[in-house]
């Protein structure tokens, strides 16, 4: 059975919109590999928060402030495999919290990996009441690896 | 990069090549007093035996001791907790803990012997080894027991027999395999793995670690460099149920019982490794001695893959503890401990049953608990989701191959307990699997601590 991981970091309020897709230009493109390196994570998207926006949807010109979200849905225990979890996206990680108002103290992840995984639980919706109240949905009990060795190939 | 030997206790880097060891599980009575004795542990002028050291000898010791520092252990002795992972802080005894290593059900720490059943009293695990010397043993401990005086409470004193041709209670040859640590002092004996070499920093604290070059550390400073953590564990073992069930599992599964056993375990219980030999426990010709740990379980030659688990199954044990390069969740070198246990009790009597404890208690090492011990128990000795997807022919993938816990080490409910026996293909049928249901644990938890393996450097700023 997943579970959810609704990970929201709020950006530093000098961060433009220029300078955050920029920066984010050399980061998405590795996350797909990452995850994959993982193993353990079904599905995995990023969005971006615009606070300055009625609705929360960026405008084209606007100068924020912003947060990052990062939603998964994942296999196991995240603190088991944390370790693991910073060899693969540590980097990844260490570019995102270098924008994020409030986790560039934990930069490198990988020398302060308490510290991030209380980050981490902090800011995951997901385990933050009232969100942690809310049902999380799950079309089947499978784990990522099971359904690989399982699916037509 | 050159280690400090001198600073590092001796059992985290090399194997004594002993016989005989004795836990003390000692309590705290008084702060300054515990300081003291430490102290003396360090300081050759005390007339004490000296804590062993990783520093190479032209002469042998007759005798080794060693000491690990729970973290209740630490905070009677005056040291702040606030510097050190959450893993040890947490300790063995902890609730949380107990159910993520499967210490639960008879394996509870509150049905641990005494002196270990109450984490807050445990605080200090001082292991003292001496080969074929059993009076050296008792004088030794007689010295330290005086020493302890009014500030150590002795709560119990756990021993340990090494069996002849190092094997453990079940019949397995033992202390075949160890990670190979960047720095290490050589074995004497090496025995190749085709695993990497483990960085410094996977089993000492303040070097560089496999994780990016990242440093596992604690504060204060001086308690950080040369030091390390080890989980202590106190198994024991039902022979008799093991030896029973292994007749009756290999009746089920129409094998013979010796083939069940080297299919459970990963090895023959002659040492010889499955993946090298499948069919037999003494390969003619014999298996040349240094050639015992040479193999993996994933390899280019189609000769000696095992990818699929046809030789070796994916959920035996030694391949759930230590998965090498085969494809698992968290890497298969990257979770290593360095073992060092002993059996205690006497050796079982298929001609005379008994019901006297046995089993193997000893200590198991790494910089990180929670990355190794915790990781390596609840992920993959007490799960089987670790294992990755490998497409092969006809549909086999080691995900379907594994199912259960461990046989040897797991929690294993009869209820819900299975092991999976996987039938390679042959000419006229497909690659298959066999399910072995209904089995008990064979091991029971009887006592465990966290500890902190501190350094020389940090033995003195600690007693000082």
């Amino acid at each position: 059975m997943a579970n959810p991981l609704t990970l929201v970091i709020p950006l530093r309020e000098d961060i433009d919109l220029s300078q955050l897709q920029a920066g984010l230009a050399e980061l998405l493109p590795n996350i797909g590999a990452a995850m994959e390196a993982v193993g353990t994570v079904h599905y995995s998207r990023v969005a971006l928060l615009d606070h300055s926006s009625p609705n929360l949807q960026p405008k084209p010109d606007s100068s924020g402030p912003f947060s990052f979200a990062v939603i998964t849905s994942y296999d196991g225990d995240f603190d088991v495999y944390i370790q693991d979890f910073v060899t693969h996206l540590g980097s990844i990680y260490d570019a995102l919290l270098g924008f994020s108002a409030d986790g560039a103290a934990i930069v490198p992840v990988a020398d302060h990996v308490e510290q991030f995984t209380a980050y981490l639980e902090a800011n995951d919706l997901s385990k933050q009441p009232p969100a942690n109240g809310f049902p999380f949905y799950s079309a089947y009990p499978y784990t990522v690896q099971q359904v690989l060795a399982n699916a037509p190939s | 990069m050159r280690l400090d030997y001198a600073d590092v206790q001796g059992t985290i880097l090399q194997g004594y090549r002993v016989d005989h060891a004795r836990h003390f599980v000692l309590s705290v009575v008084d702060g300054a007093g515990a300081r003291s004795f430490l102290r003396s542990l360090v300081d050759p002028a005390s007339g004490l035996p000296q804590i062993t050291t990783a520093a190479r000898w032209t002469v042998k010791p007759r005798s080794f001791m060693n000491v690990g520092i729970t973290a209740t252990g630490l905070a009677a002795l005056g040291q702040p907790l606030d510097g050190f992972p959450a893993a040890f802080r947490r300790g063995a005894t902890d609730p949380a803990t107990a159910r993520l290593v499967g210490d639960i059900g008879d394996s509870a720490p509150s049905r641990w012997l005494d002196g270990f059943a109450d984490g807050m009293r445990a605080h200090l695990i001082l292991s003292l080894w001496v080969h074929r010397d059993i009076e050296l043993l008792e004088q030794v401990s007689a010295v330290l027991r005086q020493a302890f005086g009014e500030s150590l409470q002795e709560l119990a004193a756990q021993d340990a027999t090494a069996l002849p041709d190092n094997k453990v209670h079940f019949g397995y040859s033992d202390n075949i395999s160890q990670p190979t640590v960047q720095g290490a002092p050589p074995p004497k004996r090496p025995l190749p793995d085709r695993q990497p070499v483990a960085p410094t920093g996977e089993f000492l604290l303040g070097y560089p670690n496999q994780n990016r070059g990242a440093v596992y550390s604690v504060t204060p400073t001086p308690l950080s460099t040369n030091s390390s953590f080890a989980a202590f564990r106190l198994l024991e073992q039902d022979v008799a149920g093991f030896e029973a069930w292994l007749a009756s599992a290999a009746e089920q599964a129409g094998i013979d019982p010796e083939l069940l056993a080297a299919k459970i375990c990963g090895r023959w219980r002659t040492g010889v490794p499955l993946v090298l030999s499948p069919d037999t426990a003494t390969p003619d010709p014999p298996l040349a001695p240094e050639r015992i740990n040479d193999y993996d379980y994933v390899s280019g030659d189609p000769a000696l893959d095992d990818t699929f688990g046809y030789r070796c199954p994916i959920g035996a044990h030694m391949r759930r503890t230590n998965p090498r390069g085969a494809q698992v969740i968290a890497g298969g070198s990257l979770h290593r401990l360095i073992r060092r246990a002993m059996p205690y009790g006497p050796p079982y009597d298929p001609g005379q049953p008994d019901d006297v404890p046995r089993g193997l208690v000893g200590w198991f090492i790494s910089a990180d608990i929670a990355n190794a011990f915790e990781l390596i128990m609840s992920q993959w000795v007490n799960d089987s989701a670790f294992v990755r997807s490998v497409r092969g022919p006809d549909g086999a993938n080691p995900v379907k191959n594994i199912s259960g816990q461990d046989v040897l080490l797991g929690v294993n409910d009869p209820a819900a307990s299975s092991f999976t026996l996987t039938i390679p293909p042959t000419a006229t049928a497909p690659w298959s699997n066999r399910r072995l249901t209904g089995f008990g644990p064979f091991v029971t938890t009887r006592g465990g601590a966290y500890c902190y393996l501190p350094s020389m450097t940090a033995l003195r700023f600690i007693s000082g």
